[in-house]
């Protein structure tokens, strides 16, 4: 996961606003980006408000086919929208199915932010449109567009979502495994995450430690992204001295202490005090 | 101690070397002989790495600052970058690690008013660990008395990464101060910490887990 991927709200609009009042805007179908900044607002305070969700559907269903050179307005607002669903946990289960026919938008940056909502959700019914938008591979899916440095499909997010949602079948293994041959880092990096993710063997994990060591920055900090979305404690060590900022180690190591099995991140064994001492130690 | 001339000419050519550096590699390198030398000589040559955007670097530089410790004080004070939130987080940990006292009012202003969490989050570990064993006892009981406040006031902050370093700031501030604080100062020290454990709008389960750790080890040594 790329750190800092969403969007900020809309300079302006940015203003601290109550949950009726972004519900009131997500009503104005005429004002775009009134809508878009209330469908960020209502995910990022996690709503859980009835309405809230079937104005994010509504929001959701204003996409329009992408017209290159035309305003994209409405695909920002569903974008935000499949966003915000993705963080509304159980309270989102009747908008999946909107999620899923996303999934099937032209516009790869709204199927990007539907797997990515779907995989939050741990929704077990988008598996087989995951897999089969990933199915052609590294060479198909994975390969880059003309004119463009985006890849045919969102693979980031697909392999992620797929990673989130748990299915460990041996034909969801079998598509994912060809991207971590991909010729890009990120790539290789959220193939790895959600086959350790998936599979806990130690290998996937050890790819991603030697991506911590990768000259570039941008995959360093995925790399560190992973490893906490994963909570794969013997990366303790390597995250606390990768070259890196202090403040994405610290939300890596604090995946290692909450993204574990439910129990065994409420309780301060001496592991899970080992990394709340690393985590200090980066203050 | 006096330094020789020999090993000052050293460091001006340590210096030299970051000036010259031209890859993030190189700087890096650089960066870390020089802070190896920990040579008060080399304090505002490593003040000014903090800048450069290079965290490498600037953990080294940090780690060069806290070794040349109070000497290097004065220059980290006068050259705090008001506009580069990423250079100030970086000065503030080399004070906080110094922990000379001279630091506290910029670490409480940090803590208090800083925009920048990684700034707000240096400054609360730091004011844990001022060393304030050498003041006199009316100056040591104002001094911990400050930082006292303004960490209890940063139980409330609204970024998790600060709380937490709340919670570290306070731990250490106890363990080394707690029989010195005055009742009420313990008091409130402690249900700090109890209310951060049991918040049920905590949206961080690290934060209450390190809180739980701090209550935990304070018990330990103060029943």
């Amino acid at each position: 996961m790329v750190a800092g991927a969403a969007d900020p709200p809309i300079s302006g609009n940015g203003d601290p606003i109550s949950e009726e009042e972004a519900l009131r805007r997500l009503r104005l179908t005429d004002d775009p980006s009134a809508q878009y900044y209330a469908a960020w607002w209502l995910g990022r305070n996690r709503s859980s408000n009835p309405e809230a969700v079937r104005l994010l559907q509504e929001a959701l269903r204003q996409r329009r086919a992408r017209d290159v050179g035309a305003g994209v307005e409405e695909n920002a607002v569903a974008r935000n929208a499949a966003r915000a669903l993705g963080k509304l946990g159980a309270a989102a289960q009747p908008a999946i199915e909107d999620l899923l026919a996303t999934l099937e938008d032209e516009d790869d940056g709204l199927r990007e932010a539907a797997a990515r909502s779907l995989g939050e959700l741990k929704a077990n019914e988008a598996v087989p449109a995951l897999q089969r938008r990933l199915a052609s591979g590294p060479a198909v899916a994975g390969a880059q567009r003309s004119g463009t440095p985006r890849l045919q499909e969102p693979c980031e997010a697909l392999l992620e979502a797929l990673g989130e949602i748990g299915d460990a079948s041996p034909d969801v293994l079998a598509v994912i495994e060809p991207f971590v041959q991909h010729e890009r880092p990120l790539i290789r990096s959220a193939a790895c995450r959600a086959l350790l993710q998936l599979t806990q063997e130690a290998r996937w994990g050890e790819q991603l430690l030697a991506l911590l060591q990768h000259k570039q920055l941008q995959v360093r900090r995925a790399a560190l992204m992973d490893l906490g979305g994963v909570g794969w404690r013997p990366a303790l060590p390597a995250i606390s001295a990768t070259l890196a900022e202090n403040s994405l180690k610290l939300i890596a190591l604090r995946g290692l202490v909450e993204n574990q099995d439910a129990g065994a991140s409420s309780q301060l064994d001496a592991a899970t005090v080992a990394v709340l001492e690393a985590m200090d130690d980066l203050l | 101690m006096t330094v020789s001339s020999d090993t000052a000419a050293q460091v001006a050519d340590l210096v030299e070397a970051v000036r010259r550096a031209d890859s993030a590699l190189e700087l890096l390198q650089a960066t870390q002989a020089l802070a190896a030398s920990a040579h008060p000589d080399g304090a505002a040559c490593l003040v000014e790495i903090l800048g450069f955007n290079n965290p490498g670097a600037a953990v080294a530089a940090v780690d060069g600052l806290v070794a040349i410790g109070t000497p290097a004080v004065e220059t980290i004070l006068t050259n705090i970058d008001g506009y580069n939130y990423g250079a100030r987080a970086w000065a503030v940990r080399a004070l906080a690690g110094i922990g000379d006292v001279r630091g506290l009012e910029v670490l409480e202003d940090a803590l208090g008013k800083d925009i920048g969490p990684s700034v707000r989050r240096a400054a609360a570990r730091g004011l844990g660990q001022l060393q304030l064993e050498s003041l006199s006892e009316a100056a040591r009981s104002s001094s911990l008395n400050r930082c006292l406040a303004v960490l209890l006031d940063g139980c409330r902050d609204g970024e998790w990464v600060v709380r937490y370093a709340v919670i570290v700031g306070l731990e250490h501030l106890a363990r080394s101060w707690f029989s010195v604080l005055q009742a009420p100062g313990q008091a409130s020290l402690c249900q700090a910490l109890r209310q951060l454990k049991d918040n049920p709008e905590e949206e961080a389960p690290v934060v209450q887990l390190r809180a739980a750790l701090a209550l935990q080890r304070l018990e330990d040594v103060h029943g």
